[in-house]
């Protein structure tokens, strides 16, 4: 019996002001086994994005809980951790793949810079290690490696979403989260990050949580699927399944839209 | 501190020069915060402590922090030397110096060897320092994560979760760009294996004299009121690579023209018929050689 990496249990995000209470997510539970990649699925405002910024503590949750089997055996939930275990999170055990670029890169840092910064945060301290860790990321995630010294700034939609990519992977997190990945990006270079982000999986076998509204992202990359439906999971399942047979209303108009 | 009727002694003893001025000028109430912040700052090696800066009769970022430090901690009995980038005659290193002199009955001194109490901008003395002196450094800019972070709020939180990945980002950049650390004077420090402290515009030269020092580094800046410390014996390592590793400025085959002096820091000016003219940039330790005193205690 393999143990579940990430257990996800009643997460919940209220946001709550003067006379309104938006329900982001509510009462959101699933597993993440080690080495699949589990896809959330739903429309704008669904409360996808909220379930992986809670994951990846940009955003603090109303209630819920997550544990992590690598952070205190997977007893403590990991909402708990103090500041400085919730970077050591952040920087060894988790990263972000921002559907911004500019959220998840320093533009103003060089495209090696930008990889180097995890491996300079868990303590690495000679620059020629540095850079030939740095450019083994970027080669992988197909970035020219002669734009290493170049500001991603200068740089393409795609290319700063690949070397985001080599960013995430830097450090060799356990779970690597990615939202809305392709959406900014025009269709012929979206298939290229979506092949890329397939090899990468099938070569290191990286664990993954996928957000998208697109179907297709998730039928490509997601072993199993979460659908969720105004901040709720209204059905779950393997991917396959999931698109085949949907059970719930909306997974069936879902999967109709694409269809037809 | 002097009681009243010792200020009113000191004032008999030495003429009325300091007749109408509190004891070292600024009130007891100040200099009692400042002592306290001084000690929160050596207990807390390299941390930044907050403190409520005062008016002083310079203008802020001439000093105003090194000399209030030095105002709360200096006594009658104390002798007093004041550097401006090594120089003691600089009209800023003179003023400072009367000032807290005329106010405190201190005697002033030149010679490094003299003095208890040394206060300086941009400089640490050639000559080695005694647990019984103190070095009171004037601060322009004591954050240094300034120019990594430019939230103030965002850089005391890397400070607390002890997060310097930045600030190497920042030298790895630096060194990819220009082939080396290029940082000149200020080169950042680690205190105590625990915090990355700005050493104030010293040269590199004497960042060594940071680490494992007998004297109380005090560091003031008075703009963006700012106390810190390093204490005697403490750890102080610059920031580097292991493949770049942080080397001291080289002067091959320079000496100073004055003194002939070839192992302390120079400063190099440009003559008016093209040549250059190196010299020592400690003007008390220039003396000193060309004085014939062997100054031993070299860092």
């Amino acid at each position: 019996m393999v143990e579940p990496l990430l257990r996800v249990r009643d997460l919940t995000k209220i946001y709550s002001g003067k006379g309104h209470r938006i329900v982001a997510c509510e009462d959101v539970s699933f597993d993440v086994y080690p080495g699949e990649v589990l896809g959330i699925v739903g429309e704008s405002g669904s409360g996808k994005s909220t379930v992986l910024q809670c994951l990846f503590q940009d955003v603090v949750p109303t209630s819920g809980a997550a544990y992590l089997t690598s952070f205190e055996g997977g007893e403590r939930n990991m909402f708990e951790a103090d500041r400085r275990e919730r970077r050591e999170l952040r920087t060894h055990r988790m990263s972000m793949v921002y559907q911004n670029p500019r959220q998840g890169l320093n533009l103003m840092v060089t495209a090696g810079g930008n990889v180097a910064e995890r491996l300079l945060a868990a303590d690495w301290r000679r620059v020629s290690d540095i850079r030939a860790k740095a450019s083994d990321y970027l080669v992988r995630t197909e970035v020219p490696i002669e734009r290493m010294d170049d500001f991603p700034a200068f740089f393409s939609g795609g290319m700063q979403q690949r070397v985001q990519i080599a960013k995430a992977l830097a450090n060799n997190p356990e779970l690597v989260l990615l939202d809305e990945l392709t959406t900014g990006l025009d269709v012929s270079v979206q298939a290229g990050v979506l092949d890329l982000v397939r090899d990468i999986q099938s070569k290191y076998g990286v664990t993954a949580i996928i957000v998208s509204h697109d179907l297709g992202v998730i039928r490509l990359l997601a072993d199993r699927t979460l659908v969720m439906k105004d901040g709720h999971v209204v059905e779950s399942g393997l991917t396959d399944q999931i698109l085949e047979d949907p059970q719930h209303p909306y997974t069936q108009l879902l999967v109709n839209c694409v269809t037809n | 501190m002097v009681s009243a009727t010792g200020v009113r002694a000191l004032i008999d003893e030495r003429g009325a020069e300091f007749e109408g001025y509190t004891f070292g000028f600024l009130d007891d109430m100040a200099k009692r915060e400042i002592r306290r912040t001084i000690l929160k700052a050596v207990a807390i090696p390299g941390h930044q402590v907050p403190f409520g800066s005062r008016e002083m009769p310079i203008a802020r970022g001439w000093g105003t922090g090194g000399l209030q430090i030095t105002l709360a901690c200096v006594g009658a009995d104390d002798t007093i030397k004041v550097i401006d980038q090594g120089d003691d005659a600089s009209v800023n290193a003179v003023n400072l110096r009367r000032l807290i002199a005329k106010t405190t009955g201190a005697r002033e001194t030149l010679t490094t060897g003299e003095a208890t109490l040394i206060q300086t901008r941009h400089r640490i003395p050639e000559e080695r320092m005694t647990a019984a002196q103190m070095l009171i450094l004037q601060v322009p800019i004591p954050e240094p994560l300034r120019h990594v972070e430019r939230s103030v709020a965002a850089a005391r939180a890397m400070h607390a979760e002890a997060d310097y990945a930045r600030m190497w980002l920042a030298l790895y950049e630096d060194v990819v760009r220009n082939g080396e650390v290029t940082a000149g004077a200020g080169y950042p420090v680690m205190v105590n294996g625990r915090f990355v402290m700005a050493p104030s515009p010293i040269p590199r030269w004497d960042i060594p004299k940071l680490n494992q020092a007998e004297t109380l580094f005090l560091f003031g800046a008075g703009r963006e009121k700012r106390i810190y410390a390093v204490p005697p014996f403490t750890n102080v390592q610059p920031l580097e690579f292991d493949d770049y590793p942080f080397e001291i400025e080289a002067f091959p085959n320079m000496s100073c023209r004055r003194c002939g002096a070839t192992d302390s820091y120079l400063v190099t000016s440009p003559q008016a018929d093209g040549s250059t003219l190196s010299v020592c940039s400690d003007t008390s330790y220039c003396d000193d050689v060309l004085a014939g005193r062997k100054v031993e205690n070299q860092w």
